[in-house]
């Protein structure tokens, strides 16, 4: 995949990550340009519906960061988040989503180092694993794609003859 | 557990069992009104048409003489308590039918605060499955016309509540169709899986029937209704679909009780159980967590260990 330059998003906490994030800046340190930052106050803020909504929204990855357990500035967010998360994954993983789009990571305000290691890591691989086609397609389809795309096969169920035929009538 | 041990081998279940447990609820609904323990019980009465029936509140003692309960009775009732006639709580103590994989969900809302226990006069059935859809109603419950759901039931008995209508019986050797065919997908390559769900899930017209014959889906507004800022597209587009079925699943997380509620009310034959299904089984997994029939401090999502499982996260 020639000049291919995947969209990463980054949800990270305003307390640990986005610190160490800026610690990596500050100490003038490279990472991928890739990466689109957005700040939440915990991770436990983070709902799996907005990793939902960058990959409808052409996110080629996603990352989720903040602080490690029990550093978390409202005693418990990240604890949650990790519950939470751990169940979105299985959820994704059974409707068939690569797993190795979406990235988990604590990195501590302390930890510029860190943040550009897993940024440069996950970039790296989206950029090896080619774009994310599943959920744009799906963006650009309408329900009667089904219908309309028989054709190449798509649904089995939605594909009879009479439903084509009456599907054709309509123009 | 005894009772498990001691099942005898039925291949079907005849209507006189169902007219035994009809009698059991009936003297005990009439028993409870005429003595004012509750204001209501909310339970079936035949349908219109012959061998159905449709969920009622009833309030006195000759409509409590028309309960019944037969394998036609699918619906969940505990989603009248919190949503349909929410009202009826405030009133005083209400009598409810519940099969066992009501009594979960109604353990699960007394979990959520949602209910409180003293409210309540559960006449628990043991129920031996019920209808599936799309079957032949002959009165007669066998292996060909029992819901899917119950293939797999756990709770026959409704351990907890005030009284228990009917005796143990269950069929024996029913093939688990539901954990089969969760197996096949889990098997299935990832692209094929995305396909399965994605055909299935493009048929969606997003009716929100699901949604409203859940008792776990209580919230005043719903995410999925929001628009400013919208969380998931309202119109029934493929894209809209697929997060809508990834939120209700997410939401329902640790919290579902299994009663395949939506899966029954699907216009378009999606499979929503599985999905329900599979985020039991990972909370199962990896918490230790299951729908039962007491109610428990918190939900898995509700809380934490410090030493929970971070393999995934770098």
């Amino acid at each position: 995949m020639p000049d291919f330059e995947p969209k990463i998003v980054a949800f990270v906490c305003t307390w640990c990550t986005y610190a160490g994030a800026d610690l990596a800046g500050t100490s003038r340190m490279q990472y991928p340009p890739n990466v689109r930052v957005l700040k939440f106050p915990c991770t436990g803020r983070i709902d799996p519906v907005f990793i939902l909504r960058a990959f409808q929204k052409g996110a080629d990855g996603v990352l989720v960061s903040g602080c490690h357990p029990g550093d978390c500035h409202y005693m418990a967010g990240n604890f949650h988040a990790r519950r939470r998360f751990a169940a979105f994954r299985a959820l994704l993983d059974f409707v068939g989503v690569d797993l190795n789009r979406l990235q988990f990571s604590w990195v501590s305000a302390a930890e510029g180092g860190k943040w550009v290691e897993v940024v440069t890591e996950l970039t790296e691989r989206v950029r090896t694993m080619g774009p994310m086609p599943e959920f744009k397609e799906l963006e650009h389809e309408e329900l009667w794609s089904t219908f309309a795309g028989a054709a190449g096969g798509k649904s089995a169920v939605l594909n009879s003859p009479e439903l084509k035929e009456a599907y054709d009538s309509i123009g | 557990m005894n009772a498990r041990a001691n099942k005898n081998h039925l291949t079907s279940i005849e209507p006189a069992y169902y007219e035994a447990v009809t009698e059991a609820i009936r003297k005990e609904a009439v028993k409870i009104l005429k003595e004012e323990t509750v204001v209501g019980v909310v339970g079936y009465l035949p349908g219109r048409r012959k061998g159905t029936a449709t969920p009622a509140l009833v309030t006195s003692v000759e409509e409590a003489e028309k309960l019944i309960f037969s394998p036609a009775c699918v619906n969940n009732l505990s989603v009248y308590l919190t949503k349909a006639k929410k009202g009826v709580l405030k009133q005083g103590k209400v009598g409810i039918v519940a099969k066992g994989c009501d009594m979960r969900a109604l353990a699960g809302l007394m979990t959520e605060s949602q209910l409180q226990r003293e409210d309540l006069f559960i006449i628990g059935v043991v129920c031996p499955g019920v209808y599936g859809f799309g079957v032949e109603r002959t009165g007669t419950l066998t292996e060909a016309n029992i819901a899917r759901k119950c293939r797999e039931c756990t709770v026959h008995m409704p351990e907890g509540a005030d009284v228990a209508a009917g005796t143990h019986a269950e069929l024996a050797d029913l093939t688990p169709e539901e954990a089969e065919e969760m197996a096949r997908i889990e098997a299935m390559p990832q692209a094929e899986r995305w396909a399965f769900w994605k055909e299935h899930f493009s048929r969606c017209i997003r009716c929100m029937a699901c949604r409203q014959v859940c008792p776990f889906c209580y919230c005043e507004q719903c995410l999925c209704d929001k628009n400013r800022p919208q969380a998931v597209e309202s119109s029934p587009r493929p894209a809209g679909n697929m997060a809508w079925h990834l939120v209700r699943a997410m939401h329902l997380a640790g919290r579902c009780g299994g009663c395949a509620e939506c899966e029954r009310v699907c216009p378009m034959d999606i499979p929503l159980n599985l999905l329900n299904r599979r985020m039991a089984k990972e909370l199962k997994e990896l918490y230790d967590f299951e729908a039962g029939l007491a109610p428990v401090e918190k939900g898995p999502l509700n809380q934490y260990k410090e030493d929970d499982d971070q393999s995934f996260i770098k």
